[in-house]
């Protein structure tokens, strides 16, 4: 090497750093917005987002944590005077956790509408066929209008947007749109979802199809409808009739088209809760639903929530409810006399069978390691005594982990019915033959011999005085039962409550069982070895496999002292106002935006 | 068009080394050393010629000579242990012979020290802006898992805080406090000259690390020096002969301090059920999922406690097992102590031509973890060498190749860390074991999936880094001219499995836990980085005053990084490795890939007159690609100053009192380009659904973060005033610097928009803060005679502080959930712990606070906590959780470590020599987090452990106890949402200062006729000690908690990005070593 070539070497060194061309860089490993809207993989892959925003198993299963006819852990502090007020802006926060939504973000929350709407502006690539294009705003819209439909439940009046703002848009600080003028576009989107979804149905249940959207639109449309109906301090009761002809006419297109039954293949005893308890949905029955699988390590903890002490609220049924199933031959339960002080094991007999696939009832088993073993409400997990069993399965190696397989259903066909029925008993237009077709399918299933297919004629004195004192309408008030009895922990109940304007509920105590003698041992399923003693005496000898509870509290007692039903957690007020139909727009966003302003009474 | 000025520039440099190239004449120097003091010649000082590789020690006689210099004007150095290191100018004519004779005064500490600064040398006199630099001598003979370790406290104000005791850890460094609350940003390292992982690096290989503190130090590295840098620089080959060194070292480790929890069963099951009532108001049914429990449970366990004859598992009438075990489940997770051992061999050979050091260390430590053990392994080559093509052409090459192995162990069972898991599921009154030897379930929650030992993940790191350069020393050594191409090629790799644990809860049932994660990952990550650098360094005295250096050049890198990440299940056997053999169909798969280049032209001008008044510019014009084009390039000048009044005319203090005084300022402008790459583009991520959707959990993206418009560099500007005094003949040095550093336009969170908008706000550059603080140094060095020998000490104090204040930020309300402006970076705002109730009355009467519960019922009950209602409303509650409204809220402490400092003594007399590092912290503020079983113990949940601190007298209030430390014993106090004790409160703000001897060692030179006798020059035998002793008041209460892990957060494996703070941690280690090092 001469010394001539050395510069030559640092030349080349220096040329290295001048000469790249290296300091424009764009990212590769994300995808790129003509990629996105450009293809039909494309537009799948960011639609497939909308799914995440649909209530998983685990929020299902657990969804009826505030309803009116569960006792848990402790009071809701929506219902508590004084504790929930527009300054709890985190309503998913530890102790304010009432109510999961349907279809997004729960709070005062927007993001997932941004996303739709970025999308629905974006999906113009004409590149794509039109059509194509359409299924997936068709998607995109329907969930558009879950979201909506969500956010008008919660908060009534809501600012209506269908574009994403920008930071300087005015529309963010303007105020709130009518709910006549939003529900208005959601019904809009759902049509447009129905019209152009190219799916009708699908073998996986697990896909939006135009099946799905009809089947929304019949929920939406009824929960206005009937909202409309029974809330005249909002003006709004002469538009109901339309609201309820939109969700029976969606519900019967479904209905007509044949497509879906209610599974009878187990027979009375059974088929209800094996709609709940299957891995594989029962598709004839079930139309949308989230499927879980070992295989690929998804699933939900719905055994644990119900047999821990400590996990989830303990959610218990309150007897006031377990009375409104009827009997076996169709009857109500209530009209025999001395019903209140029946004991456990003789209510139970001879009712509606979905009572024993709705709770721990004598004769239920669980399975340890391949046998059966006995299963009587546990008052280690329950309050009441009327332990659910709807979503958890019987094998308790299923207990205390994240390890249940079932699927967790968002649409039922039951509701459809159910739907349909309400719909068309309140507009008055409800035949025998609807009801065969509706309540009384149902009816038939769960066993029951009488009254399936000629419409009810009496107003049942119970649902009267204990549940609808404003209604005479028997129909009315047996398509009621039956929809709180049919869908069960299936996350409806509190705004099914809130739509019939019948918040006060929520104030009833939380009775359980009824407890003949304190300081007795309980066979509660009458497998001949005892499992429950009430005491007001501590015992001086104790008998494995017995739970000891004292009934000596303020929080925990029996309503006549030493016998009685019990009674969980009276000590603790509660109070449904007016005001709580609708929830407070939060604090912390009323300041941000005065004009939204705060709703009646908060 | 910049690139191409670029460019030129280069093309420049180029032509004026081309011009350089002249025929080659050489002359010899030669002279002698001696001693000022004592007149005596020296041997064994190494005499070099500046920018060379030409050098040669002094014989006995203290004479050396130096042949085949280039004719022409050099600087001769001068170094010696333990003497003033030296420079001379000589003039080498053509065949002649050239003297200088050297004469050493023994100074210990010196201003002619040569620190390295950016892309050159200074000599620490000469100094403006802010530097320090510590030698190798402060790291040896310690051992550390990483050299990351082994700097913390070393530097002032180079904060480094250890989140546990893996040997992996390694976090970032940062120089002078809070750096920015919008990007974020650390200090730049660079192992000699090129970005590195300090982590990576032979400790032994260490020569000196420098800290560039200010704009002005930092300037010529631009956008990435925003926060100060880190130049390390390795050791090179001795100047001549021959050396090889061989060190061994052995030790053993333990934690710091021990775990200390109950572990008689009993007692912690009586606890249990006690805090369990006082909250719940129920008696307890379960300790959380695996064991049942009752109040018959608890008499019969009372019976047996005292009966040691009945046997500890029954089988129970529902054929489960029932358990009154005592077990000590931080006895079965940690080895009683765990060995470590590290061998290192360095060899080096130099002559006037060429030079070489090759040196490799192996670092061999056992884990700590009993069980599946956390077993580490490190090893290091690195081989180095310069050969001199020309008089005036010197080409070098650095080559490191270093691989870490490490393994930890996993825990399936819920996920998260072992420490978290035994405070929810390892409770001593359960046995890790059944009598059939299957794991109870108790213990496949907790120790037993270790026991069970196949989860894990093997985590390996290798990396090949090299380094090529070429100086040319021309015109008469005024002009170098340097460059440099380096690459570095990182692999990274993590192979985790996870399996369910068997375990069993009735005899002859199996049934297991961890079902969800029955797989295997491979995870490869790669990165390569390719750096380069041109600089030519001009520096020239004119007319004996005047002295110029300028410095020139380009520098350009670039980064890849990619990454494939790939996870499936369904293991067919449980001992599977390889992910062939997973067949289930949950496969996900995840890719990533990032580059970034950076170019940039910088220059530094110095400029004194009579090294009295000095000058110093610096600066960089600098291009990113993280950065929009319209903001890519952008320039960042510094200017600094010094003053040395003891050169002055007028200076008639004694140099025997204060040899050396000299006032420094700079002055600096820089941008952060500490920001993740394509912060702006508009991203379309893309992941795997955690749904079910038609049979497959399909991918999906949405909508991208709305993106800002018009977004700059944030701008860091420092401004430093500092002093370098050096007094009593060199014996006392002092170094002090105070600097205010304000972070403007950084980065963060718009305003707050309606909800409306559906999006997080975009960010911009939105806030200001401002860092202020100071760092002060003192050496002093002496001697003294004990039975007429010299005993030599030295003590090294360093003392830094800093604070931040937000001065802008956009939180108008001043909502103290958030930034606000005026807020004290760390500080923590809570209520006024008043005390305990003692009566139904004081009850009654007291403010309402209602908000905080002691009760799951909300009743207050004597010996619950009172918190003082400060606004006197009537009311204990956050008000408007407003700056301005804090309701009763106020101050109470600030998580800002301040006042740290390092304290190192050294000493020596005749052949043993003794050594201390003391490091700490005088004033920081912990709140327990919520969830600190080690902390809260049944306070938090009511089958946590129970810390034995807590049933020292006086600690847990009872009516006898009214005074006591803790309230009323009741679960969930700190757990709970409405918690009492979840409200941060003046009562439980722990003191963590702390001060720790971090490092002991006392050694021993054996005499040189016993090296001699095994053919080696010197010997040396040594025992050293890690973190033999703490002191924190911390430990009058929780001293189950390593005060450094306290305030870290918790388990970094488990949770990357968590923060919480409640000693859930890989113990800090203390440790015991004996090591030899022997140099032929």
């Amino acid at each position: 090497m001469t010394r001539r070539h050395i510069p030559l070497c640092l030349l080349l060194a220096g040329a290295l750093a001048a000469g790249c061309d290296s300091l424009e860089q764009n990212p590769v490993a994300t995808s790129t917005k003509d990629a996105v809207f450009g293809s039909e993989n494309g537009l799948s892959l960011y639609t497939t987002s909308f799914y995440n925003w649909m209530p998983d198993a685990n929020n299902l299963t657990q969804s009826e944590s505030m309803t009116d006819y569960a006792a848990r852990r402790d009071v809701p502090q929506f219902i508590r005077p004084g504790v929930f007020n527009p300054r709890v802006n985190d309503i998913t926060a530890s102790g304010q956790y009432e109510v999961v939504a349907l279809g997004g973000d729960v709070n005062w929350r927007w993001n997932t509408l941004r996303s739709i709407n970025y999308f629905l502006v974006n999906n113009t690539d004409p590149d794509v066929p039109e059509k194509i294009r359409n299924n997936y705003s068709g998607i995109a819209r329907f969930f558009r209008a879950w979201f909506y439909f969500e956010k008008v439940k919660r908060y009534g009046d809501v600012p209506w947007m269908d574009k994403p703002l920008s930071v300087t848009d005015s529309a963010l600080y303007g105020g709130r749109d009518s709910r006549t003028v939003v529900m208005d576009h959601v019904l809009e989107d759902l049509d447009y979802a129905i019209a152009n979804i190219s799916a009708t149905n699908e073998n996986s249940r697990t896909l939006i199809t135009k099946d799905i959207a009809l089947a929304l639109k019949s929920r939406v449309a009824l929960f206005e409808g009937t909202f409309r109906k029974y809330h005249p301090e909002f003006g709004f009761q002469s538009t109901a009739d339309k609201w309820l002809n939109e969700s029976a006419n969606a519900a019967k297109i479904l209905i007509d088209s044949k497509r879906y039954s209610l599974y009878t293949g187990s027979g009375p005893t059974d088929s209800y809760r094996q709609v709940f308890v299957r891995d594989a949905p029962v598709a004839q029955e079930v139309l949308l639903t989230n499927t879980q699988s070992t295989a690929l390590a998804v699933r939900h903890m719905a055994n644990w929530i119900f047999t821990s002490a400590t996990t989830g609220v303990r959610f218990s049924f309150i007897r006031p409810f377990i009375h409104t199933y009827l009997n076996i031959d169709g009857t109500p339960f209530t009209n025999l006399a001395g019903y209140q002080t029946l004991t456990f094991q003789d209510e139970t007999k001879n009712r509606d069978r979905r009572l024993s696939q709705t709770i721990r009832t004598p004769g239920y088993k669980r399975i340890q390691a391949g046998t059966q073993i006995a299963g009587p409400p546990a008052f280690t997990y329950t309050y009441t005594g009327y332990h659910p069993i709807k979503w958890s399965v019987d094998d308790v190696a299923m207990d205390g982990g994240s390890l249940n397989t079932n699927a967790v259903h968002l649409f039922r066909y039951a509701e459809v019915l159910l739907n349909y029925a309400e719909a068309k008993a309140e507009l008055g237009q409800l035949t025998a033959a609807d009801w065969a077709l509706t309540v009384g399918a149902l009816r038939a299933r769960a066993g029951i011999t009488g009254g399936l297919t000629t419409l009810p004629t009496v107003a049942d004195p119970y649902l009267t005085s204990v549940y609808f004192p404003g209604i005479s309408n028997p129909v009315i008030l047996e398509v009621r039962r039956e929809r709180g009895i049919e869908l069960a922990m299936e996350g409806l109940r509190f705004y099914d409550i809130v739509r019939w304007a019948r918040g006060p509920l929520m104030e009833m105590e939380w009775r359980g069982i009824y407890v003949p003698q304190a300081n007795t041992n309980l066979d509660l399923d009458e497998n001949g070895t005892p499992d429950v003693n009430f005491y007001t005496v501590n015992p001086a000898t104790r008998l494995s496999g017995v739970t000891y509870i004292s009934v000596t509290g303020t929080d925990f007692k029996l309503s006549n002292g030493t016998s009685g039903e019990i009674v969980w957690r009276n000590d603790i007020p509660r109070k449904w106002d007016q005001k709580n139909y609708l929830y407070p727009i939060p604090e912390g966003d009323l300041l941000t935006n005065p004009a939204l302003k705060q709703n009646p009474g908060w | 068009m910049r690139r191409a000025s670029l460019s030129v520039l280069s093309s420049a440099l180029m032509l004026f080394a081309a011009a350089a190239a002249h025929a080659q004449q050489t002359g010899t120097i030669n002279g002698v050393v001696t001693e000022a003091s004592s007149g005596r010649t020296v041997a064994g000082a190494r005499v070099g010629v500046a920018g060379t590789q030409l050098g040669a020690a002094t014989g006995a006689e203290g004479r050396f000579t130096i042949a085949n210099v280039p004719v022409g004007s050099h600087t001769l150095q001068l170094r010696m242990i333990g003497y003033t290191a030296l420079e001379r100018a000589v003039t080498v004519g053509n065949g002649q012979v050239a003297t200088v004779n050297f004469q050493l005064s023994t100074r210990a500490v010196v201003l002619d020290e040569v620190v390295a600064v950016g892309y050159g040398t200074q000599r620490r006199g000469s100094l403006t802006g802010a530097v320090d630099q510590v030698g190798s001598q402060a790291l040896e003979n310690r051992p550390m898992a990483n050299l990351t370790q082994g700097l913390q406290g070393l530097i002032p104000n180079v904060n480094i805080r250890l989140l546990d005791g893996r040997p992996t850890q390694a976090p970032r460094i940062n120089i002078r406090g809070t750096t920015s609350i919008g990007q974020g940003g650390n200090a730049l390292i660079l192992i000699d000259g090129v970005e590195g992982d300090p982590s990576m690096v032979n400790p032994n290989d260490v020569e000196s690390i420098s800290v560039l503190k200010d704009a002005a130090a930092a300037a010529v590295y631009g956008a990435r020096g925003a926060f100060g840098v880190l130049l390390i620089t390795t050791k090179k080959p001795a100047r001549d002969g021959f050396a090889i060194t061989y060190e061994s070292k052995y030790g053993r480790r333990t934690p710091t301090v021990p775990a200390g929890y109950v572990t008689d069963g009993y007692t912690y099951a009586k606890m249990f059920n006690e805090s369990f009532f006082n909250f719940e108001g129920t008696n307890p049914q379960n300790v959380n999922k695996t064991q049942a429990f009752s109040q018959q449970y608890l008499a019969e366990f009372a019976k047996r406690s005292t009966d040691p004859s009945l046997p500890t598992v029954v089988v129970g009438p529902d054929g489960q097992y029932v358990y009154y075990a005592s077990t000590d489940w931080y006895g079965l997770l940690y080895k009683e102590q765990t060995p470590t051992t590290e061998q290192s061999l360095s060899v080096s050979r130099s002559t006037d031509k060429a030079s070489f050091l090759i040196s490799g260390r192996y670092l061999d430590q056992p884990g700590l973890i009993r069980y599946n053990s956390d077993d580490y392994r490190m090893l290091n080559l690195r081989a180095t060498g310069t050969l001199q093509l020309y008089p005036w052409l010197q080409m070098n090459n650095n080559l490191t190749v270093s691989n870490r192995k490490y393994f930890n162990p996993l825990n399936v069972g819920e996920g998260g860390g072992i420490w978290r898991n035994i405070a929810d599921e390892g409770h001593p009154s359960e046995p890790m074991l059944n009598p059939d030897g299957t794991l109870t379930w108790s213990g496949a929650y907790t120790v037993g999936d270790y026991y069970y030992g196949k989860n894990g993940s093997r985590l390996s790191r290798n990396q090949v880094r090299n380094t090529t350069g070429l100086t040319a020393t021309l015109f008469n050594s005024k002009f170098k001219l340097n460059g440099d191409f380096s690459f570095q090629n990182t692999a990274d790799n993590e192979r985790r499995r996870r399996v369910e644990i068997p375990y069993s809860r009735t005899p002859g049932v199996i049934e297991y836990l961890g079902t969800a994660t029955n797989d295997l990952r491979n995870l490869n990550d790669k990165g390569v980085y390719l750096a380069s650098n041109l600089y030519g360094d001009y520096s020239s005295l004119f007319s004996e005053k005047h002295y110029v250096n300028v410095v020139l050049g380009t520098n350009y890198e670039q980064s890849t990084f990619d990454r494939l990440d790939v996870t499936r299940n369904g293991l067919i056997f449980p001992d599977a490795e390889n992910i062939n053999l997973a067949l289930g169909q949950s496969i996900t798969t995840g890719g990533n890939y990032e580059k970034w280049a950076i170019l940039g032209g910088f220059y530094r001008l110095n400029y004194n007159y009579d090294e009295r008044y000095l000058l110093e510019f610096d600066g960089r014009y600098d291009g990113s690609s993280k950065f929009p084009s319209s903001q890519r390039y952008a320039f960042f000048p510094s200017v600094s100053f010094g003053w040395r009044p003891s050169r002055e005319q007028f200076w008639k203090v004694s140099e025997r009192l204060i040899s050396d005084l000299k006032f420094r300022g700079s002055y600096g402008s820089m941008g952060n380009g500490n920001i993740n790459a394509y912060t702006f583009n508009e991203l379309f991520n893309i992941n795997k659904s955690g749904r079910i959707l038609n049979g497959i959990q399909p991918q999906f993206t949405g909508a991208p973060a709305v993106l800002p418009d018009g977004l700059t560099w944030e701008t860091v500007t420092t401004r430093n005033a500092g002093m370098d005094l050096e007094m009593l003949a060199g014996k006392l040095q002092f170094t002090g610097d105070v600097y205010s550093r304000r972070t403007t336009n950084m980065y963060t969170i718009g305003s707050t928009l309606p909800a409306t908008f559906g999006a997080t706000s975009p960010r911009g550059n939105y806030a200001d803060m401002k860092t202020n603080g100071w760092e002060a140094g003192l050496n002093w060095q002496d001697r003294f005679n004990v039975a007429s020998r010299p005993f030599n000490y030295s003590v090294r104090l360093s003392l830094s502080d800093y604070s931040a204040e937000i001065l802008k930020y956009n939180n108008p309300d001043r909502f103290l959930n958030d930034f606000y402006a005026g807020q004290k970076v760390g500080e923590i705002w809570g209520y006024i712990t008043e005390g305990f109730f003692s009566s139904a009355d004081e009850i009654a009467k007291h403010a309402d606070q209602s908000l905080f519960r002691s009760h799951s019922s909300g009743k207050i009950q004597v010996g619950d906590i009172m918190l003082k209602d400060v606004n006197g409303d009537g009311k204990v509650n956050p008000g408007k959780n407003t700056a301005d409204d804090p309701g009763d809220r106020v101050v109470i402490g600030n998580t800002t470590p301040r006042y740290t400092y390092g304290i190192s003594l050294g000493g020596n007399y005749g052949s043993v020599f003794v050594s201390s590092f003391f490091q700490g912290v005088r004033k920081q503020d912990w709140y327990p987090s919520p969830e600190s079983n080690a902390f809260w113990g049944q306070y938090n949940r009511p089958y946590g452990l129970v810390p034995n601190w807590q049933l020292k007298p006086g600690m847990i209030w009872s009516p006898e106890n009214p005074n006591s430390f803790l309230p009323r014993y009741a679960s969930r106090l700190s757990n709970n949402a409405a918690g009492i004790l979840r409200a941060p409160q003046s009562k439980y703000v722990m003191n963590a200062a702390y001060l720790r001897l971090k490092n002991l060692q006392l050694g021993y030179n054996l005499p040189a006729r016993f090296a001699s006798r095994i053919g080696a020059n010197a010997t040396r035998l040594f025992v050293t000690g890690e973190n033999l002793w703490t002191w924190s008041p911390l430990y009058k209460y929780a001293d189950n908690i390593d005060v450094e892990n306290a305030t870290a957060p918790s388990d970094q494996f488990a949770n990357p990005n968590g923060n919480s703070g409640d000693g859930y941690n890989y113990p800090m280690l203390r440790s015991f070593n004996i090591g030899a090092t022997v140099t032929f």
